[in-house]
């Protein structure tokens, strides 16, 4: 009870609602928003309007919010997998970096083979990567019961370092030190032509050959959550850990197996920053970015549904590049994360408060209701 | 080794440690009520440009507006943590995710960054800023001098902190009363303590002085103001109170030492005495710290030097 | 009148209340009354769980509450403390009628309570925990030694022998529950409740705590503890308060009577006439067998011990027994939920693996536990899914790792045909029905795998009497279909009423197994209280 408001969780949700709460959230946001530009002298409409423009119909610009939404797609992926099964993987920022070192060494070894099969290595090398990064927090929680969200956590910061090391603080395999700038601004080695991840262009823009398998891999997460043995115990352990201890489901597998799928697809991530965008290994970039953590918040919006989550890292993705687009004077990139922020916290607290009911009570002792005496 | 190499790493671990600890023990309170918040870095941003808004526009006595702003990077700060406590607290959303969202509601590419333009404080050198004291006038005592005697108020507020949730910690009623709400809030509920209320003030608590640690940035540590000048001290912090178990005592020498092993790497380079990698000493504590949460997850070692049992967990009291 | 070692009063009248006596009427003077309750009346949707009770302790006296489950014990204590306020009926405590709101207003009159799982902070000290939430002037200084000095000498003054400085979860469960009666004394108790205190002790701590439980009798102070063990109240209680349904049956001093009458005064002397009337039909083979099977229970204590027990096919084997005397995990360690530490556990001859759910199930167990909500089912996945959740893995469900969605839910279509499922539909998610609803769901899901022993814990608690009866039919349709059937009950009519065999379980031991058509409710319920 929250003072004379009675909150008790709703039997079920009804439909309706579970469709007008997030709307009416992003119009709270737009309003809230709103109120902002207005204060500090900007005009919503035209701001929105740009934005929009910027972020799709303007030359270029569905590609520019396709380069932003792929790498979300796939961490918003890895923590929405995770998540549902409340394993709480926040290492999704470490498991891409691990991703994005694994990829680009498969790339530069097997820089001559046929394309084709540079990239499907690629992308098994930044799974690979990603996978077995993720389950030292796995084995820890599962065998020892160790908090995965401290451990992902501090794991983030390691594979930050290793990554650093690789390009700025060694003569690494992935560090190029051929062009005579190389020895005094650090960077990594181009990978090969045929590292480079083809593009679909479909009309005016370019489809990402990453985003392309994000999506796949959307679809194919939800078939295995929703259709197979697997995910069944998946959404039972989710639920409730008794129940699935009760019928006879192995939890510590489940959570191993659980947490390497959720890394590989970060670390399919990491592949795909270095076949679709950047063709180098950049720590600097990636740490910049944080994709890891926004695929986090990314999830959580999209209420941790797989296919909403493409749609969603589509939004988010759009917005971010609405902001770098249009920065300037009349459009400030600290725009970008407010609007996020804002939008994160109506909807956020408006799917919480649909799943209640909230009434008024009279002060009243309440008895623990399982109606049973002894 | 050079004694001056010493110095200097020593120096530059204390500057690179005072908004850890500043930052730290805030979040070590919000932690110890059982609230995780990873909004830290963006109530930093927060407490750092609103701190350099105030120091910039108000003229008046460079004391009191350092004052002011000091006063300002801590209710900004709190103005945060209170989002993230009411959606946490009261709303029960998720608490990795709320503490993200506030990240990226105030971060580098949010609310600071925009307040920072729309106030255009950007890039302009800061007009006050505190400025080392000649503490008892014993600055010039070899080594220990420049140590110890010479700081800015920041760092021996970092100090006096310290000592201060150690007291109230170990030796206060309410500090008793706050680690049995982040233990076992079920029993401090029996017992009549107010677990809501405990965990809102430590998460304000908290984000108060996260903004005062990123205060420090635009007040004293170099006067000016920059999109994400803290560089992702939030994160360490955030760290830092894990890898210091949740105690002050720890997070003060884990601040130093991590302040030390960053400023190792490079001076070891420039003075060509590398074996290891800087990375590997400053990646180094971040793995004991997993080693370390590993081996405290047996029953043993659990009881006594555990987690806050109920971290990230929210509380409901057994209701009809 | 009233203290244990005298009065030889004759059991005249059904309830002795001290009010009753006129001053001076076997030439001592009645003791002030701590507390009086008066009709009290407690209604929860469906069931009366105390109706009008009354009784009353006076000061220095032990009181204890005697009764079955069900009886209504533990309601009546949460209304003297404040935790539930009564629908009707009075109450007043040391002369003063007053009305409870919250504990803290029944703390403030000096009641405490001390729960059967105890609220400590397992890492903190016991003089930081004794000092906890204290009424204690606003006091912003604790210094650990002062306090420890404090708690030393309240421990010596209250004659409470604990260790200030030990940590929590150093101590045994006897001396951890000496810390909360401690809590409560520091904090003013005049008038003490304890709930099933023995139940996590052993003999030699039991002993302990009865010899604190008089001294603080000694002192003034009214104890009034609940129990089902009856060698317990007759040691320790002044006065015994026997509720049997909700009802106070009567009070006695316990010094005019013995284990009979109080076991027959707690389940009652009907002879249970449907216990004849049942089909006597021929058991086959044994398929459950449990051989010297000891078990840890959750804190750590022996739970089971030495349990050695067989079902047949066919037949319904009822577990009685107050619940918290190994019940709940004899169930689990037929199940798999839990390990055994001794013993050995068969299924139709094969070794069941210790503390494997699944090798449960392979070997045909079924299990309907009595935690529905929380074990049985997953509440936010559908009827379906539910009805699946042991199934999934048969090769029927499925083509190769693909759940089969329409074999599953042509399945839950039929089996809620079957067992008359109230619900919209079998993807109607499974917390919305009701209790019935739900049990019946379980029912069929457990029957449904066609298993060798089925295990029923508490099957009707809660339901309403229609869906008990259907319940009650189908356990025993089922063996007669050839199932062995273990049915553990708190409610003994329903014991009574289906099973072939009963065995009573007491303090973690099978004290008793008997024929149903032999046995009587006297007897079982000396058994059930520990006083055969």
């Amino acid at each position: 009870m929250i003072g004379p408001l009675r909150v008790e969780r709703r039997l079920d949700t009804p439909k309706w609602l579970k469709v007008v709460v997030p709307l009416a959230s992003l119009v709270l946001a737009a309003i809230i928003v709103g109120i902002l530009l207005l204060a500090t002298g900007h005009n919503p409409l035209s701001t929105y309007h740009q934005m929009y423009s910027a972020a799709i119909t303007a030359d270029g610009a569905l590609s520019s919010t396709l380069v932003y939404a792929t790498p979300l797609l796939f961490t918003g992926l890895c923590a929405a997998f995770a998540f549902r099964m409340r394993t709480w993987n926040i290492g999704g920022e470490g498991q891409l970096y691990m991703g994005a070192v694994g990829a680009s060494a498969t790339g530069l070894v097997l820089g001559d083979w046929p394309r084709p099969l540079v990239i499907i290595a690629m992308v098994i090398g930044g799974a690979l990567a990603g996978m077995l990064w993720a389950e030292i927090p796995a084995l820890l929680r599962a065998y020892l019961r160790t908090n995965e969200i401290l451990t992902s956590l501090m794991l983030n910061y390691v594979a930050g370092f290793f990554m650093y090391y690789l390009i700025y603080d060694s003569d690494s395999y992935w560090r190029d030190l051929t062009t005579p700038g190389a020895s005094v601004f650090p960077t990594g080695k181009t990978l090969g032509s045929h590292a480079n991840w083809p593009g679909i262009t479909i009309g005016s823009f370019t489809l990402p050959l990453g985003f392309v398998i994000g999506a796949a891999l959307a679809v194919g997460l939800l078939l295995l959550i929703r259709s197979t043995r697997y995910g069944f115990e998946m959404r039972v352990m989710g639920d409730s850990p008794q129940a699935a201890n009760y019928s006879g489901i192995r939890t510590k597998r489940k959570i191993l197996s659980v947490m390497a799928i959720s890394g590989g697809v970060a670390g399919v991530a990491g592949s795909s920053q270095i076949g679709d965008f950047g063709h180098v290994l950049d720590p600097r970039g990636l740490q910049q970015a944080q994709y890891g953590y926004t695929g986090i918040v990314v999830a959580a919006l999209a209420l941790y549904n797989p296919i909403a989550v493409v749609l969603v890292s589509l939004f988010i993705g759009g917005l971010t590049n609405a902001g770098f687009a249009l920065e300037g004077p009349s459009f400030p990139t600290g725009l970008v994360g407010t609007i996020e922020g804002i939008i994160l916290f109506t909807v956020l607290g408006g799917e919480i408060l649909a799943r209640y009911r909230i009434s008024w009570q009279r002060r009243h002792v309440v008895a623990v209701g399982t109606g049973v005496a002894s | 080794m050079n004694s001056n190499i010493v110095l200097a790493v020593v120096v530059s671990a204390i500057a690179f440690g005072t908004p850890l600890v500043l930052a730290g023990l805030g979040e070590l309170l919000a932690e110890r009520s059982g609230v995780l918040n990873l909004g830290v870095e963006g109530m930093m941003l927060m407490g750092a440009v609103c701190a350099f808004y105030v120091s910039q526009e108000l003229h008046w006595s460079s004391a009191l507006v350092l004052f002011l702003a000091v006063v300002a990077s801590m209710v900004a700060g709190a103005a945060m943590a209170l989002i993230h406590a009411f959606l946490t607290i009261t709303i029960r959303v998720n608490q990795i995710v709320s503490g993200l969202a506030i990240t990226i509601f105030a971060g580098i590419i949010g609310l600071s960054s925009y307040l920072g333009e729309v106030w255009n404080i950007g890039g302009v050198a800061g007009l006050h800023q505190f400025n080392q004291v000649n503490l008892l006038g014993l600055k010039n005592l070899p080594i220990l001098g420049p140590l110890i005697f010479n700081q800015d108020v920041f760092v021996y507020a970092s100090w006096v902190l310290v000592v201060a949730v150690l007291y109230y910690l170990y030796r206060t009623r309410p500090g008793l009363y706050l680690r049995a709400v982040g233990e076992n809030p079920a029993a401090a509920d029996a017992m009549g303590i107010n677990v809501t209320a405990y965990r809102y003030t430590h998460t304000l608590i908290g984000g108060a002085l996260a903004g005062l640690g990123g205060a420090y940035f635009t007040l004293a540590l170099a006067p000016i103001w920059t999109d994400g000048l803290t560089a992702g001290v939030g994160w360490i912090a955030i760290a830092l109170v894990i890898f210091a178990f949740w105690r002050p005592d720890l997070l003060v020498l884990g601040a130093y030492l991590f302040g030390i092993f960053s400023a190792l790497g490079p001076t070891l380079q420039t003075h060509h005495i590398t074996a290891l990698p800087s990375e590997f000493y400053s990646a180094l504590p971040f793995l004991m710290t997993v080693i370390a949460l590993a081996a405290a997850s047996t029953s043993w070692a659990n009881r006594r030097i555990g987690t806050p049992a109920s971290l990230g967990i929210p509380y409901t009291r057994e209701e009809a | 009148m009233l203290d244990a070692g005298d009065g030889r009063a004759a059991l005249a009248a059904p309830a002795v209340l001290a009010s009753d006596l006129p001053a001076g009427a076997v030439g001592r003077v009645p003791k002030a009354l701590a507390v009086q309750a008066i009709e009290m009346t407690k209604r929860f949707p469906g069931v009366v769980a105390n109706d009008h009770v009354s009784f009353d302790a006076a000061e220095g006296e032990v009181h204890a509450l005697l009764g079955e489950n069900g009886a209504g014990k533990t309601t009546l204590c949460n209304l003297l403390m404040g935790l539930y306020r009564p629908d009707d009926g009075r109450l007043i405590i040391g002369g003063k009628p007053v009305r409870f709101h919250s504990p803290r207003d029944a703390q403030g009159s000096g009641i405490f309570m001390v729960h059967q799982h105890l609220r400590l902070v397992e890492s903190m000290t016991v003089a930081e925990n004794v000092v906890l939430g204290s009424s204690s002037p606003r006091q912003l200084r604790f210094s650990p030694r002062a306090v420890e000095r404090t708690v030393a000498e309240a421990a010596e003054r209250f004659q409470m022998s604990v260790d200030p400085r030990a940590r929590i979860w150093q101590l045994s469960l006897g001396e951890r529950q000496r810390v909360e009666i401690l809590k409560a004394l520091c904090r003013g108790a005049r008038i003490l409740i304890l709930d099933e205190p023995t139940t996590v002790l052993t003999p030699q701590e039991a002993d302990q705590l009865f010899s604190s439980v008089r001294d603080m009798a000694a002192a003034g102070r009214t104890v009034i503890f609940i129990s089902h063990k009856l060698p317990e109240v007759l040691a320790v209680a002044d006065r015994v308060t026997i509720l049997r349904n909700g009802h106070s049956v009567t009070t006695l001093p316990t010094a005019g009577t013995d284990a009979d009458d109080l076991a027959g005064l707690m389940v009652g002397r009907e002879v249970s006439l449907e216990a004849v009337a049942k089909v006597t039909h021929e058991a086959g083979p044994a398929v459950l067998e449990l051989a010297g099977v000891w078990a840890r229970g959750d804190l750590g204590t022996e739970a089971l011990k030495d349990i050695t027990l067989e079902v047949r096919a066919g037949e319904i084997l009822g577990i009685a027994g107050v619940s918290g005397n190994g019940q709940r995990e004899l169930a689990e360690v037929i199940t798999g939920l839990r390990p055994t530490t001794r013993g050995m556990i068969k299924i139709g001859g094969a070794r069941l693996p210790t503390g494997d759910p699944r090798g449960a199930i392979d070997l045909g167990i079924a299990y309907v536990p009595e935690d529905r909500m929380g074990t049985g089912i997953a509440p936010n996945l559908s009827i379906a899914e539910n009805l699946m959740l042991k199934s999934y893995r048969a090769k029927t469900m499925r083509s190769g790792p693909v759940l089969s969605s329409r074999k599953a839910i042509a399945n839950a279509r039929e089996m809620i045909e079957r067992f008359d499922v109230r619900a919209p539909g079998p993807r109607t998610l499974i917390r919305q029905l009701s209790g019935g609803n739900i049990q019946k769901v379980l029912l069929a899901r457990e029957l449904s795998s066609q298993p060798r022993v089925l295990v029923a814990a508490s099957p009707t608690r809660g339901l309403d009497v229609g869906a008990t009866q259907y319940v009650r039919r189908v356990l025993r349709d089922t063996a007669t279909s050839g199932v062995a059937v273990v049915m553990i009950s708190e409610d003994l009519d329903e014991v009574f009423e289906l099973s072939d065999r009963i065995a009573v379980f007491y303090n973690g031991r099978v004290v008793g197994t008997l024929k149903a058509s032999e046995a009587d409710r006297q007897q079982i319920g000396l058994m059930m209280a520990g006083a055969a």
